[in-house]
């Protein structure tokens, strides 16, 4: 039973690439966006039921752009709540309706961009600058425990490196645990961000069956996890990628004033142009030889 | 110098510190304690440096004077207990903005200095012994020159493009030295070492010369609060001196490899770093980071090879640093009523409530109060640069 003291903020990431999900919808047309929202309208209604306290964030990352679905701006608190004729509980309902007509008012605009990759890197800060906000506007005395599951889709988009990686240890100090579903491809960065923040890694064998892994894995929250068998973590690639050619290295030499990684010596840092010093070999001391002088 | 009408402090009137606050129409002081509270946090978040170079490779050796001065109920419970659990919190700070520095400890009392802890990059240890050295008791006279000794003596062998410090945290008014500290701070200041000091009672002549000469910075506390933000300002890399050299330093990046109870070849071995350890027993692991030249097995990264030397590090631990090299301009601040567009602030989408809004310069999007102070102190990064822009 959890007690009124702790509240459970649930944000969810979800990747709309059209480019990729109308691509998935002629692969398998059985499993479309609209079974993804489905699956993912389940676990936003167990999440809100689970405890009264427990709080949801939806953020639908589109190319560069993320959009808040759950809160959205228009919806002030003191609204009417239209009481839904079947008895549920109407939170959920307004949840539900909200959710649906913030997807359908997405799809309907138009954009321009062709790219296949997402980045992720905007829709996380955004869920941790309002879960900031949400921390701060609890009572005194209350525990705030956080977390943001990411549901993605396509590639990573390899050049957000640096703001990614802010985010990650933003979330790390924060103590938000970062959790990842992965629907398609693996990714490094999800791997690394997953690993750092201690939260799950998943990569779903069968799509039909997203909304089971959901409930089963995603659900519990992050005290409850240490009670249940989950998944084993993954193998994550810690080593680092040169600057020159992009390979990952074992062994590297750092430039002590930009930090950037080369795999081979050289005389000059290309990221800052630092000029550095060139380790000489050590010169033998030759040894005198006395010279007879003949009288 | 100062001016002369200015009073002493026991000779001026009582601060009225109860005008500052002031009731509104309903008699309540809300709006008076969200101002106090607003200028407060302002004042964390400070102007970068711009386009400095920083020391980014520290090694910081602390001193905690330990000596009769320190009993002292001032701070609360008392001074060292006060002066070590902030210890803890900075060590933490610490290795959170320069995890590949090292920080050593050593503390001074009954005239000599002792080494707590050695020069590592790991905060464990140094946590652990923080916490025991609570029970030690504080006799005696401090000796600046033996401690300034002992941090030198273990500096001066250190590589040249790494940045080397030394804090005192010195609260007695005098030292005892047994030889003449200002050929000691003619030495340190030839070996390019930093040295400041926080000191907890008052200004002392040989620490301000011992700071002019060495260019760290001298500062005395006036309450706790003071103390942690006087701590906090050396987290912070510093800018680098003119002569500390640049060059490439050989760093491995080892695997990480998890291994479990089912794996055939799987054997458990010690960790390198548990040679050493007194506390518990020798642990045997399945998995572990082998260094790539020596295959020596540690637990945790970052670590020095004891076998080769090799300086061990992942690319997480690099990338942390990063946002010292690039920071984030400080936003414009403007009132809500001047602002036409929607009320909404771009990061959390919560309504702007506060009279003062920021603007981002790149992106030119509007930020709420917390969410300004939570960009600039933890996340580094502009949310709605994010969007428009996907390069990093």
């Amino acid at each position: 039973m959890a007690s009124e003291d702790e509240i459970n903020i649930l944000v969810i990431v979800i990747d709309v690439n059209p480019i990729w999900w109308g691509q998935q919808a002629q692969r398998e047309p059985k499993f479309t966006l609209s079974k993804c929202l489905d699956a993912v309208m389940v676990l936003a209604n167990s999440h809100l039921v689970m405890a009264r306290t427990n709080k949801l964030a939806i953020i639908a990352n589109l190319y560069q752009e993320s959009h808040f679905l759950y809160p959205s701006k228009n919806w002030k608190s003191g609204d009417d709540i239209a009481s839904s004729g079947d008895g549920k509980y109407e939170l959920l309902s307004v949840a539900n309706d909200l959710f649906a007509e913030e997807i359908r008012k997405l799809m309907d605009r138009k954009v321009n961009c062709t790219q296949t990759e997402t980045l992720l890197a905007g829709s996380l800060s955004r869920a941790l600058c309002y879960i900031n906000r949400v921390s701060k506007e609890v009572e005194a005395g209350q525990d705030v425990k956080s977390r943001i599951l990411v549901i993605k889709a396509a590639e990573d988009f390899t050049l957000q490196y640096m703001n990614f990686m802010n985010v990650v240890f933003a979330a790390q100090k924060k103590n938000v645990l970062i959790d990842a579903c992965m629907l398609d491809i693996d990714s490094g960065l999800l791997q690394q961000a997953c690993d750092i923040t201690g939260g799950l890694y998943l990569k779903i064998p069968q799509k039909i069956a997203l909304a089971q892994y959901l409930l089963w894995v995603f659900l519990p929250d992050g005290d409850q996890r240490s009670q249940l068998l989950l998944p084993p973590p993954v193998h994550v690639d810690y080593r680092a990628a040169c600057f020159c050619h992009r390979n990952l290295i074992e062994i590297g030499y750092v430039c002590s004033v930009c930090l950037s990684i080369f795999c081979n010596f050289s005389p000059i840092c290309t990221t800052c142009e630092t000029a550095f010093k060139m380790p000489l070999p050590q010169m033998a001391k030759t040894k005198k030889k006395k010279v007879k002088t003949v009288n | 110098d100062e001016e002369p009408e200015r009073t002493k402090r026991w000779e001026g009137g009582y601060e009225r510190t109860w005008e500052v606050l002031k009731e509104d129409e309903s008699g309540s002081l809300k709006a008076t304690v969200d101002d106090i509270l607003f200028q407060a946090k302002r004042k964390r978040v400070f102007e970068s440096h711009g386009q400095v170079r920083l020391g980014m490779m520290r090694h910081l050796f602390v001193v905690v004077d330990t000596s009769r001065t320190m009993e002292d109920q001032d701070l609360k419970p008392n001074r060292l207990t006060s002066t070590l659990k902030l210890m803890e919190y900075f060590v933490d700070e610490y290795f959170d903005q320069n995890p590949i520095s090292q920080i050593g400890i050593i503390t001074t009392k009954n005239k000599r200095a002792d080494k707590l802890t050695d020069l590592a990059g790991n905060p464990k240890k140094h946590i652990a012994a923080l916490k025991k050295a609570v029970d030690s008791t504080c006799i005696g006279e401090p000796s600046l020159y033996n401690s300034l000794l002992m941090a030198m003596q273990t500096l001066k062998h250190m590589p040249a493009h790494t940045s080397k410090e030394i804090l005192i945290v010195f609260s007695s008014l005098t030292t005892c030295d047994p030889a003449n500290i200002y050929e000691l701070i003619k030495t340190i200041k030839g070996l390019k070492i930093r040295v400041s000091v926080i000191g907890l009672s008052a200004e002392v002549r040989v620490c301000t010369i011992l700071t002019r000469e060495t260019g760290g910075s001298y500062n005395v506390i006036l309450d706790e609060g003071h103390f942690k933000e006087l701590l906090m300002l050396h987290v912070k890399p510093p800018p680098a001196s003119s002569s500390s050299e640049c060059s490439l330093i050989r760093m491995g990046f080892p695997q990480h490899v998890i291994a479990s109870m089912s794996d055939q070849d799987a054997k458990p071995s010690f960790s390198m770093s548990h040679l050493e350890s007194t506390s518990g027993g020798p642990e045997l692991t399945l998995g572990g980071y082998y260094c790539p030249q020596c295959r020596a097995k540690y637990t945790e990264l970052p670590v020095e090879c004891k076998v080769c030397g090799l300086t061990l590090v992942s690319a997480p631990h690099l990338a942390r640093s990063f946002h010292h090299l690039f920071p984030l301009d400080a936003f414009q601040e403007t009132l809500l009523e001047e602002y036409e567009g929607e009320k909404f602030c771009e990061a959390c989408q919560g309504e702007l409530k506060d009279k003062r809004i920021f603007t981002c310069p790149a992106c030119k999007k509007v930020f709420c109060v917390e969410c300004d102070l939570f960009i600039h102190d933890t996340l580094h990064c502009c949310p709605g640069c994010m969007h428009t822009d996907g390069t990093s």
